[in-house]
């Protein structure tokens, strides 16, 4: 369980972390997300104590970090697998890692084994590693000490699609046991294929939190709609109230799939492609984070069929 | 079949199970921070050849020495001063890498967050300098054996040149080089400024003691380098301005850096 409780944190007149407060619950996968720069890193940075908070509350397990004893024991966290000294092989850095938590050299072995490090790839030195090394090498010393709880800072980054199952897989399984697991990323897909919950944070500020269906719930429907005879489809529609606009080879219809496919039933017309239009999630995601978006209009370009 | 219209936002009361039971979980030991903090300084390429390049450099000099000084300053007393010379160059960079590498090679996320109390980090550092410091004098006086022995085997020592030009000067450049450390938390800019501070300083001093008269009264007093000369003398008691001197220089260049730098590293964010 981690609370975070109207964090703020300011950097002169600028607020990095801007009133933030969410739960992220044992037994459920939380996904932090938001574009580059959007506060994830500083939220979970002032979460392990890393940074101060300029006011607001951070509590892991019911404590703030510092008061827990032998954190890593507790708390597994990986906030940046590229920060480790060149110079030590993956092995001697789970090693500092156990000895520091009074772990037997044993469990070095174990976390190895749980991330696919092979015995020749753990002796060599990171330097030597890709990013996908890096983060696996990352993942494992974050689950050293059989922590309860898990605050990962984009470990997916580096990591191959069969890296990224994995994570998945390894993820999904420690929530199933209670563990409370909270990951960030800006890349939405990643987070909506793990996460049971998600929070949207852009600029600072929270924009949007909740599981994927009441983020979408209320959310305007769109449909892609063609048929053999566009045009009395297009009229039928029309009539009963929506406003269809051609797209790509079809039409765009901003209600539900099956009020369309009503419309073309009453105007007897044949469909030939019928499928949800609105981008969920993604659209979602973009609008409410349109104005810290660094690309000029992202949510146009992501729209099907936009082009007509 | 549960209805969850309405979306989970954080206001649940936390569950006992989400509640981290510590009570069985002792804090970490001070002692295993040290011995932590010890093997970090040993466990690199770099950390390891550093360490083995000053024995080695300080047994070339020593050698050297013994065979290329005049007759009748070869004794013990002569060549450990040379081998705690060498040493005394080195071993504060040994220390600065020690505090930096934390944040030059940013491994201080893990640290931070493995021991969130940092004061504690801080001192578990410090006293690893400090016996991987005491190793290495001793490995120098070993040194200072084998210079003793091939310079004639003449084995007099004043406890003056042992405690003060050996002892007390390897510990000031321990606490110098873990001051700059704290105070620039970069290797590169540490060590930059550790060698423009012990060989460039003394030197501008020196010249412009030269030339100004008044500079050549003060520079004892707000000059640590020079304030230090008194260490390596050999006959007695330093006198009480002397004393004084050290003190004052060695507030202005030691004491400041030290309490300055601690404070900065308490507070940083390691990124």
């Amino acid at each position: 369980m981690i609370t975070v409780e109207h964090l703020t944190k300011k950097y002169g007149g600028f607020a990095a972390v801007d009133d933030v407060s969410f739960t992220a619950r044992p037994g459920r996968v939380t996904g932090f997300l938001g574009p580059n720069g959007a506060g994830k890193t500083t939220t979970m940075r002032i979460m392990v104590g890393l940074t101060p908070a300029t006011s607001g509350s951070v509590r892991v397990g019911g404590l703030p970090y510092a008061d827990i004893p032998n954190p890593g024991r507790h708390v597994g966290v990986l906030l940046d697998a590229s920060a480790q000294h060149a110079g030590r092989t993956g092995r001697e850095v789970l090693t500092i890692g156990a000895r520091t938590m009074g772990l037997p050299d044993s469990r070095v072995d174990e976390m190895l084994e749980l991330v696919s490090l092979s015995g020749t790839e753990s002796k060599r030195r990171v330097r030597n590693y890709s990013l996908g090394m890096r983060q696996r090498l990352g993942i494992a010393h974050a689950l050293l000490g059989d922590p309860s709880v898990l605050i990962l800072d984009e470990p997916a980054n580096g990591l191959d699609p069969a890296g990224i199952r994995w994570m998945r897989g390894l993820l999904g399984g420690y929530a199933d046991r209670g563990g409370t697991v909270l990951l960030s990323s800006h890349l939405l897909h990643e987070v909506e294929m793990i996460a049971d919950e998600m929070i949207l944070i852009g600029r600072g500020r929270i924009v949007a939190q909740g599981d994927k269906k009441s983020l979408l719930a209320g959310r305007a429907s769109a449909t892609l709609v063609s048929s053999e005879d566009d045009a009395a489809l297009g009229a039928a529609l029309a009539r009963a109230g929506y406003e269809p606009t051609p797209a790509g080879e079809g039409l765009r219809v901003p209600c539900a799939p099956a009020e369309v496919g009503r419309a073309a039933l009453q105007a007897g017309v044949v469909l030939t492609d019928l499928r949800s239009g609105s981008g969920g999630l993604e659209d979602l995601f973009l609008e409410l984070t349109e104005d810290t978006q660094r690309e000029g209009h992202p949510v146009a370009a992501t729209h099907q069929g936009a082009t007509a | 079949m549960s209805t969850d219209t309405t979306g989970p936002t954080g206001t649940t009361a936390p569950t006992p199970a989400g509640v981290l039971d510590v009570s069985g979980t002792p804090a970490v030991p001070f002692t295993r921070l040290v011995s932590v903090e010890l093997r970090k300084a040993l466990d690199t390429r770099a950390g390891r050849w550093f360490t083995a390049s000053i024995v080695a450099l300080c047994l070339v000099v020593v050698v050297i020495y013994a065979f290329a000084a005049p007759e009748g300053a070869t004794d013990y007393g002569d060549v450990i001063g040379v081998s705690g010379a060498v040493l005394g160059y080195f071993l504060p960079v040994l220390l600065i890498l020690m505090v930096t590498s934390e944040w030059s090679q940013r491994t201080g996320l893990t640290t931070f967050t493995l021991e969130p109390h940092r004061g504690r980090v801080v001192g578990a550092k410090f006293v690893a300098g400090l016996i991987l410091g005491a190793a290495l004098i001793a490995v120098a006086a070993l040194v200072a054996v084998v210079g003793t022995l091939l310079g004639g085997g003449d084995w007099s020592l004043t406890a003056d040149i042992l405690v003060k030009g050996f002892l007390v000067a390897n510990l000031v450049g321990i606490l110098t080089g873990f001051a700059i450390g704290m105070l620039l938390m970069n290797s590169a800019a540490a060590i930059v400024t550790y060698f423009i501070y012990t060989l460039v300083l003394p030197i501008a001093v020196g010249i412009l003691s030269a030339f100004q008269e008044w500079f050549a009264d003060l520079a004892p007093w707000i000059e640590f380098n020079t304030a230090q000369g008194v260490l390596f003398q050999e006959e007695g008691a330093p006198s009480g301005e002397l004393v004084a001197q050290l003190l004052v220089s060695g507030t202005i260049w030691l004491v400041i850096p030290f309490v300055i730098g601690l404070l900065r590293l308490l507070r940083a964010e390691p990124k």
